[in-house]
């Protein structure tokens, strides 16, 4: 299966909106798309992931290292919506304590 | 015709026997012949060559136009010699490829061997199998003192040829530990500092570590994120997941991991897993995760050993042989 | 021994440079075939030029030793240079072409293959085939 990746802006941050599943197949692109976003200083940045019904530990491991670049160039990194499924495993390697995770709900929409 | 000879002098001659007879036996010497240019690798330019060649001694006054055109063909030829020598160049680094993965597989089972140990009351059984060639999974046995016994089971991100040398890391971290000193929990922590500081940012690894003395039936356990295992109380019958706290290994520089104890009474069984093992798919669909208990509880008046098996050959079939993560179960069961 | 070149700048100069190569190929007695095939190596080489070096030079001299006669083509920029030339030299990388194309296809069009490139200062490539 492919994802994904529509950027919005919206006013003070940018939301990062993924559909599909993450693998092996498809984290290449979304570690390009999102490390791209994140090392803009001071970047808000939202994945909104509401349409991602499948990652494996690798789309894990994306995540993990563009919390880091977010760190380095003080951007700050949240994701919301998580499937129910995706959230277990955020919650299983203990990544939900150290990662913003939000319910939001989009503006103008 | 046996084996088609490819020299000017066949190519002519049975190019001129077609040309007079149109007949099928003739077109079957040019399958033969056509076989024999790839077995020798003989290019498509220097067969248009040897067909312009034939045509102009069996047609010595063949019009120039005809002539241009044969050239122009010729030409157009070139390239798809180079690429049909490229493509015999990379199947043959394919190959050689494959081979030197196999190698490094070799070297790795031999690395990161660890013997199951022998346990007096204690019955044991694991598998461990890769998706690909090499394993990202790991598991370990440290026999300490009083027949004290130290149980890994790591994943790391992702499969193949990274995760396994990311793997063998550990492995090594692990070796020049005093384990016998050292609580789950710490021995987290120690390995968490190694792999934040050695590895790639997008890497990370799962580990569950369990320690269990036979003195006072005592297991003491920490996890770094790994997938749950199951513990099986037989006085109940009843089966429990093992709820544990940790980040995973990599991520932070210091973490720390609380640790946890459970009390093994005789029958008790502890399972320990990848999640390879609970992520398998069915068609396109997961199973569950109560669906590797129920597995296991068809296999459970079998000795440890021959309950892993079981279930790995239920999982392999389940998905048609074709693995798609690297699958690890360890299984202990207090017998006395 | 003779010596001729044409300077690459656009690209029919390319053209240009597979004519001269054809025409002495000829002249050195190469069969029909391997006409082409050099013919394509000068069209490679000077393609190189065209795309990565903006300008440089193809020339050509006609050599011989104790018992045979061949070709030299001499490919000559300014341009960039190679990094790495292991690199471009292996079977499956090329940035532009595909299969077949690039400095690995021109070192199976010819016999003798050389390459010189230091970054920033320019990149030399000589080749030579024999007359079979």
């Amino acid at each position: 299966m492919d994802l994904s990746i529509d950027v919005v802006n919206e006013r003070d941050k940018l939301i990062a909106v993924l559909v599909g599943e993450v693998d092996v197949y498809t984290a290449p692109k979304l570690k390009e798309s999102l490390l791209f976003l994140v090392k803009k200083e001071q970047t808000m940045l939202e994945v909104d992931m509401t349409g991602v019904s499948y990652m494996d530990s690798t789309g894990l491991g994306v995540i993990i290292s563009v919390l880091k670049a977010a760190k380095e160039h003080e951007s700050q990194l949240r994701l919301s919506n998580l499937q129910d499924s995706v959230m277990r495993l955020f919650h299983i390697t203990g990544l939900d304590k150290v990662i913003d995770i939000s319910v939001s709900i989009r503006e103008g929409r | 015709m046996d084996v088609a000879k490819i020299d000017i002098n066949s190519y002519r001659d049975l190019l001129k026997k077609y040309i007079d007879h149109q007949d099928e036996s003739s077109l079957y010497g040019a399958e033969q012949m056509s076989k024999a240019f790839i077995k020798n690798h003989i290019l498509p330019d220097e067969i248009v060559s040897l067909h312009i060649q034939s045509l102009m001694e069996l047609y010595p006054s063949l019009s120039q136009d005809i002539q241009n055109s044969m050239r122009f063909l010729l030409e157009t030829m070139i390239y798809y010699g180079l690429a049909h020598q490229e493509y015999q160049a990379l199947r043959e680094n394919q190959l050689a490829l494959r081979s030197e993965i196999s190698l490094a597989a070799n070297v790795q089972t031999t690395l990161l061997k660890t013997d199951k140990p022998d346990i007096e009351g204690l019955d044991i059984g694991v598998i461990s199998m890769p998706a690909h060639q090499m394993n990202g999974d790991y598991y370990h046995f440290i026999k300490g003192k009083q027949d004290s016994l130290g149980i890994a089971v790591a994943d790391v991100v992702g499969k193949g040829i990274p995760a396994a040398l990311c793997m063998s890391m550990i492995k090594y971290s692990m070796d020049i530990l005093e384990e016998e000193a050292m609580m789950p929990a710490k021995i987290l922590k120690y390995l968490n500092r190694v792999v934040e500081r050695n590895v790639d940012a997008s890497m990370f690894i799962t580990m569950f570590y369990a320690q269990y003395t036979p003195t006072d039936n005592l297991l003491r356990y920490a996890s770094a994120g790994h997938e749950p295992g199951f513990f099986y109380c037989a006085q109940t019958d009843t089966f429990s997941e093992i709820e544990t706290k940790g980040l995973v290994l990599g991520v932070l520089p210091d973490s720390a991991y609380p640790s946890y104890e459970q009390k093994i009474n005789k029958g008790d069984m502890i399972i320990l897993l990848t999640d390879g093992v609970t992520e398998c798919r069915r068609g396109n669909e997961f199973i569950k995760r109560e669906e590797v208990l129920d597995v296991i509880k068809q296999y459970m008046h079998l000795p440890a050993q021959d309950i892993v098996n079981h279930v790995y050959k239920y999982f392999e079939r389940l998905q048609d042989f074709q693995l798609r993560d690297d699958f690890t179960l360890v299984i202990l069961r207090r017998e006395v | 021994m003779e010596k001729s070149c044409v300077s690459i700048k656009i690209e029919l100069d390319i053209v240009a440079a597979r004519q001269l190569g054809r025409e002495l190929a000829k002249q050195v007695g190469f069969s029909v075939v391997d006409q082409a095939r050099f013919a394509t190596a000068v069209s490679e080489l000077a393609r190189n030029i065209y795309l990565y070096a903006d300008q440089g030079e193809i020339s050509f001299d006609i050599i011989k030793n104790m018992n045979q006669s061949g070709l030299r083509l001499t490919a000559t920029d300014k341009g960039p240079g190679i990094r790495d030339i292991s690199q471009v030299m292996q079977d499956g990388y090329t940035t532009s072409g595909g299969l077949g194309a690039g400095l690995p296809g021109v070192r199976r069009l010819m016999d003798d293959f050389d390459i010189i490139s230091e970054e920033n200062i320019g990149t030399t490539v000589t080749v030579v085939k024999w007359k079979r």
